[in-house]
């Protein structure tokens, strides 16, 4: 019983991060229905952005979640503004989808030269605090930034809810060519929505470090996890995005309790192909 | 007739550049007798097929599987346990590893048909890496650790040999065969169906063409394709593990397309012979102090190509002044309008 708890505890913590990398692709993929397949890389980029500020400057990594976000916000409108947005114009969905897979490979590549592919970890004071509730044990840097990335989701659920930008963001992803006639700028919510979306990724990776090897292709496992969490949770939705996020969180650890650790990837790979082939199915029967 | 002769002479033109092209690739082992240079241009070859065969659901269908590496290592698998539990003849385990992948691809992916655009792309990673996990937790696989093909003496009829030379002959005659291939393919009913799909499925529809009927053609013919090279890969390598399936191979096996011109079938040859020999130079001068050199390389010209060229290399030499000075001077090429008015009249 106690190691089904803990197995559940240690599904939501990790979940919680699926979540996070979900909501920041399904802005993207809402507003501008392209799949952002660097997202994985960009939460890469904002471990080592938490490493290097640690390492150099030594800021701690939860301190260094708000420098990441301005950056990897800054950094994402970079490259909706010099790449993206000129090739959204040639309406090339091939060159579009390659874009971002190129920019994924020029991420976790670079990382690779710069870094090295040395695994990194970062050890601050409280990393090895464990702290006992009950039969389940929690390490506090993974409580603490399961508290951090509730409290960002949160933040984003009320910005897109509440806010007049967020509202144009919704109404871009809804009808972008009605919302430029009521006379939104939809260039700068593309810029806005890619910053957002890669500021969350990069803040996952932030939050990350606390407990996780910080390597060039560590994001690759996050960044698909992130499409299922788009596709199960629904487009759109943030609340939806959330709760699968941590059904899939679950789902692994459940596997590995119950089945093998080696067959988690196997499962969570078989379920999305048949959660996407069964809603694919449904929609196509109702039209 | 001055006309007529005129596209018959550009014909012969065409014809022997061609050919001279072709000698070239068939002189090359003799005159160049480095492993390492040779080990390149196998390498131009079998990525180039395989993009081809990517390019051909990709490309021509729009349809983007990001799940090639898949298709190949299935291929691979299928006629490596195949040689080694059977002791079937290598050639005839390629056949039977072409049939495997197309049922597979055929039957098992059959239901992700109704997914589109980029739908279509996550289940194509997914089903992928789900080949790729159940590999890796198969005893009957082999698990992490591979599969190994015998060595032995140099042989046809095992298709094994020490020399790199036969494999350069077999990956060029491959890729040729593939290439001639794809054009039949890019000139019949099909090769218009899919384009029509490319453009739009509904239309395609409106108009008469089963675009599920299409789609499962295009992509167990590409799978098909893959497996070969999968084949090709195993008998050059002697040695395969599930790494051959992971996401990056896939994206590789797209790249020669893109930045040769996905809207070409000569797209991802054009691509394969500038593309490959550069990343493998990189590689093998600087990987020692910069792993990764290769790849990050390889990223910044497929970038700087979707961004500047959106068709590709080719794309862009169709309408440059390159193409002009090559058909006006070299090639002879009479106007569009004499070449259609000597084929109407009825042949050159």
């Amino acid at each position: 019983m106690s190691t089904f708890l803990q197995a559940c505890v240690n599904g939501l913590l990790m979940g919680g991060f699926y979540s996070l990398m979900g909501m920041g692709q399904n802005v993207i993929f809402g507003v501008m229905k392209i799949v952002n397949f660097c997202h994985g890389e960009m939460l890469m980029v904002g471990m080592y952005l938490t490493f290097v500020l640690y390492t150099f400057f030594g800021i701690d990594p939860y301190l260094s979640v708000p420098i990441v976000a301005v950056v990897m916000f800054l950094f994402g409108a970079l490259i909706q503004h010099t790449l993206i947005t000129p090739s959204l114009g040639t309406k090339s969905f091939t060159n579009l989808l390659f874009l971002t897979v190129g920019l994924g490979l020029l991420l976790s590549n670079g990382a690779l030269v710069i870094f090295g592919s040395t695994y990194y970890t970062i050890n601050t004071p409280y990393s090895q605090t464990y702290i006992n509730l009950g039969p389940v044990t929690m390490a506090l840097p993974r409580l603490i930034s399961f508290g951090v990335l509730v409290v960002i989701s949160s933040a984003l659920f009320a910005f897109l809810k509440y806010t007049t930008t967020g509202k144009q963001i919704r109404a871009v992803s809804q009808n972008p060519v009605g919302a430029e006639v009521v006379g939104i700028n939809v260039k700068s919510i593309y810029i806005l929505t890619y910053g957002i979306g890669v500021a969350l990724a990069g803040v996952a990776g932030s939050l990350l470090t606390g407990f996780y090897t910080i390597f060039p292709t560590a994001g690759a496992s996050f960044g698909f996890r992130a499409l299922i969490v788009v596709v199960v949770g629904g487009l759109g939705s943030i609340p939806g995005a959330f709760l699968a996020g941590i059904f899939l969180g679950l789902l692994e650890t459940m596997v590995a309790l119950f089945i093998s650790p080696s067959y988690s990837d196997l499962i969570v790979f078989v379920t999305f192909i048949v959660i996407l082939v069964v809603r694919q199915t449904i929609i196509a029967r109702r039209r | 007739m001055d006309k007529k002769k005129a596209v018959r002479d550009y014909h012969r033109n065409l014809a022997v550049t061609a050919g001279i092209i072709l000698l070239i690739f068939i002189a090359i082992p003799i005159f160049v007798k480095s492993p390492y240079i040779l080990n390149v241009f196998v390498l131009v070859f079998y990525m180039s097929t395989l993009s081809m065969a990517w390019n051909l659901l990709g490309g021509m269908t729009g349809q983007n599987s990001l799940g090639h590496a898949a298709y190949m290592g299935l291929g691979a698998y299928a006629s490596c346990l195949l040689v080694v539990r059977t002791g079937i003849n290598p050639w005839l385990s390629a056949v039977a590893g072409m049939v495997a992948v197309a049922v597979v691809a055929g039957v098992i992916f059959y239901p992700c048909f109704i997914l589109r655009g980029p739908y279509f792309t996550l289940v194509s990673i997914a089903f992928g890496e789900a080949i790729r996990q159940f590999i890796i937790n198969s005893e009957f696989f082999g698990r992490a650790s591979g599969v190994g093909l015998p060595y032995g003496k140099d042989s046809w009829i095992d298709f094994r040999f020490g020399s790199k030379v036969p494999y350069y002959y077999v990956g060029l005659a491959m890729m040729i065969l593939i290439y001639a291939f794809m054009k039949k393919i890019e000139r019949s009913k099909i090769g218009y169906a899919l384009k029509t799909i490319r453009e739009d499925e509904d239309a395609a529809a409106a108009i008469g063409i089963n675009p599920i009927k299409y789609k499962i053609m295009a992509v167990v013919i590409s799978a098909m394709v893959a497996a070969l090279v999968g084949f090709f890969y195993a008998s050059y390598i002697r040695y395969i593990d599930p790494e051959l399936m992971i996401q990056a191979k896939s994206t590789e096996a797209v790249l020669p397309a893109i930045v040769g011109g996905a809207a070409f079938v000569e797209g991802p040859i054009i691509g394969g012979l500038i593309m490959i020999p550069l990343s493998e130079f990189l590689r093998a001068t600087y990987s020692a102090i910069l792993p990764g050199i290769n790849m990050l390389m390889y990223a910044v010209v497929l970038l700087v190509v979707i961004r500047f060229r959106p068709a590709g290399i080719l794309g862009w030499y169709m309408n440059s002044r390159a193409k002009q000075f090559v058909d006006e001077r070299i090639l002879k090429k009479p106007s569009v309008e004499v070449i259609e008015e000597v084929e109407m009249a009825g042949g050159r």
